[in-house]
């Protein structure tokens, strides 16, 4: 046996990263989206929409903001995937300027045409030979609501997962996950490597600082192609056939006044219009 | 013959109506078509269903009863389902939208390969898949989508089709399910479950929702008093549970529970479109607003201007008046 003496032991500050495990890896699938707020049109059963309109899916905001908290607290390293068209690059960007450390860019032509089904082969392909404690992603995507990708990529990479996550804590290398299920809040605990996937219930993901901003672009930014992959030959198995708008609800009647007096006379209404008391 | 199989949601030991809605429409599909409907129960008390069941007309109802269904854990779950789509290769496996069926319909699809159509508002067969429609960009838009091969998993959002009664015989099968705690891959450590006396929210018929304008406990006393005149169930807007103030499980909306009563009433809702997103099929609308302009009043059958402390109290008022009579 070997003694070592050490002087920090002896002034009494404490030793650090003697027994510092590997540090913590979570990957972050986002992804660019049309803003729903935006103002938008359907034209021959296709939406119009202004393509300088695109955002960071909220979901997958949600996803990376907790991503940064668990690794400041926690130590470690974030990075960014994007499936995504050139034009996306700028949502990788917004995602380095949050505080990832890296993104990686699968560069795709013609995505209009994906489903979640593809999504999810393209990073199951991406994942295949990645070395990972958790990958985090939003539990949808704005746009679609699909809410697919996620488990079906859990699935493809044989990872444990847990959905809809409204709060996550790391404990002893796992992930104690709180989901928001039918009748409550589920306490799953998510061994390593995991997937979970995000609610944008649980934090305001952070505005880039302009410190943020100016890092991000010189961080790094892997671009690869889907035949880096080996994968050309993915179709999809559903297809938007078009689009049209929400049949409208007429506005009804409007009561003002008294109120006293207006909430009774509505209280009658539907009672005797539309007996439902 | 092929079959449409309906996955059966259960809830505190009662069938949710939204499953019964997905089998009455498999029901009118698989009767269309020449196929048979069945139904699929998975849970800890899976027998105890048959009776309730045979009144909604399915041609079978499989069984898998396992104690490891006490609870939603999406790795039991997953599996069970796996090995029910591989003894009944249905065409269609239907589920209704809850955050049960969320949590794995991607899994399973991917699983099986098959095509996957979530949170559809309708949906018919085609000769070799199916077509169907579902709200997107928060429920502003409806998007028609198309399955192109069998096998497909969809699920269908709650409200979507009427409940139909009619009783049928349907013979019971059992499907074995074998589990070990080895295969559960990640633990189920607690659930922190809102009372569950309370009605169930997305299936009541009648529900009131809170708004930010109820700020303090008179505001909430008010709501449950109006919400227990009315048998109601109880939401509240995004503003609402994450000051606290309601449970998360109560959230309305895009990202929580979509809801489709034949009442709902909002108070103090502004109407912002992802609490819209979630109700905007309720039959009859009401709302109750200070804000003249608010967006909520669009949408509204009954619109009540006027702050909700002073028009509450006459309108609980009157409503057990009339609840009396």
């Amino acid at each position: 046996m070997r003694f070592v003496y050490c002087g920090a032991e002896k002034s009494g500050s404490k030793i650090i990263n003697q027994t510092k495990p590997r540090s913590m890896k979570i990957y972050v699938c986002i992804k660019q989206v049309p803003d729903v707020y935006a103002p938008l049109q359907i034209k021959d059963g296709q939406l119009i929409q202004d393509a300088d309109r695109n955002v960071l899916n909220a979901y997958d905001a949600s996803a990376l903001e907790e991503a940064l908290v668990l690794t400041e607290q926690h130590g470690g390293e974030v990075e960014v995937v994007l499936v995504g068209p050139e034009k996306a690059k700028e949502t990788i960007r917004k995602g380095l300027a949050m505080g990832a450390d890296k993104g990686t860019h699968i560069l795709t032509e013609g995505d209009e045409l994906y489903d979640s089904h593809v999504y999810a082969k393209i990073l199951a392909a991406f994942f295949k030979d990645k070395e990972y404690d958790f990958i985090s992603c939003g539990k949808q995507s704005q746009d679609s609501d699909a809410g697919l990708t996620g488990s079906m990529l859990a699935e493809h990479l044989g990872l444990p997962y847990a959905t809809n996550a409204v709060g996550l804590t790391h404990e002893n290398g796992s992930l104690i996950v709180k989901r928001q299920g039918d009748a409550g809040q589920e306490m799953i605990e998510l061994p390593s490597p995991g997937l979970v996937t995000c609610s944008n219930d649980m934090n305001d993901p952070r505005i880039p600082s302009l410190k943020g901003i100016m890092q991000s672009k010189r961080k790094p930014v892997e671009t690869i192609s889907i035949s880096d992959l080996g994968l050309d030959d993915v179709a999809p198995k559903t297809k938007i056939l078009g689009f049209e708008e929400k049949p409208t609800r007429e506005a009804g009647k409007k009561y003002e006044g008294e109120p006293e007096e207006i909430a009774r006379e509505v209280a009658q209404l539907l009672d005797t219009a539309e007996n439902l008391i | 013959m092929s079959t449409l199989l309906t996955y059966i949601s259960v809830n505190n030991g009662k069938i949710k109506r939204s499953s019964l809605e997905v089998l009455s429409h498999c029901n009118k599909l698989a009767a269309e078509n020449g196929h048979s409907s069945a139904a699929l129960v998975i849970d800890a008390n899976a027998s105890s269903y048959t009776d309730e069941l045979k009144k909604y007309g399915p041609s079978e109802i499989y069984l898998i009863e396992d104690p490891i269904f006490k609870n939603h854990i999406n790795t039991p779950l997953l599996k069970a389902l796996s090995r029910a789509v591989d003894e009944i290769e249905p065409v269609v496996l239907a589920f209704a939208s809850t955050e049960g069926s969320k949590d794995v319909l991607g899994a399973l699809a991917a699983n099986k390969d098959a095509a996957s159509l979530p949170d559809m508002s309708e949906f018919q067969l085609t000769g070799n898949g199916v077509k169907g429609k579902r709200p997107v960009m928060a429920a502003k838009i409806i998007s028609s989508v198309e399955a192109e091969t069998f096998p497909v998993f969809l699920s269908v959002r709650s409200g979507s089709y009427d409940v139909i009664e009619q009783e049928s015989s349907p013979e019971i099968k059992t499907i074995d399910f074998l589990f070990s705690d080895d295969d559960l891959k990640l633990t189920l450590k607690e659930i922190i479950s809102a009372s569950s006396d309370k009605i169930d929210l997305s299936e009541a018929e009648v529900v009131i929702a809170a708004g930010r304008g109820v700020k303090d406990e008179e505001g909430r006393n008010l709501i449950s008093e109006l919400a227990s005149v009315l048998n109601a169930g109880v939401g509240a807007s995004r503003a609402l549970t994450e000051a606290g103030d309601y449970d998360p499980s109560l959230q309305i909306g895009q990202t929580g529970k979509v809801v489709s009563p034949q009442l709902y009433i909002g108070v103090a809702i502004s109407g912002a479109i992802q609490h819209v997103a979630g109700m905007t099929n309720s039959k009859v609308i009401v709302a109750i607003n200070k804000d003249p302009d608010a967006p909520i009043f669009d949408i509204a059958d009954y619109g009540i201007v006027g702050d909700l402390y002073k028009v509450l109290p006459p309108f609980i008022d009157e409503l057990k008046k009339l609840k009396q009579n």
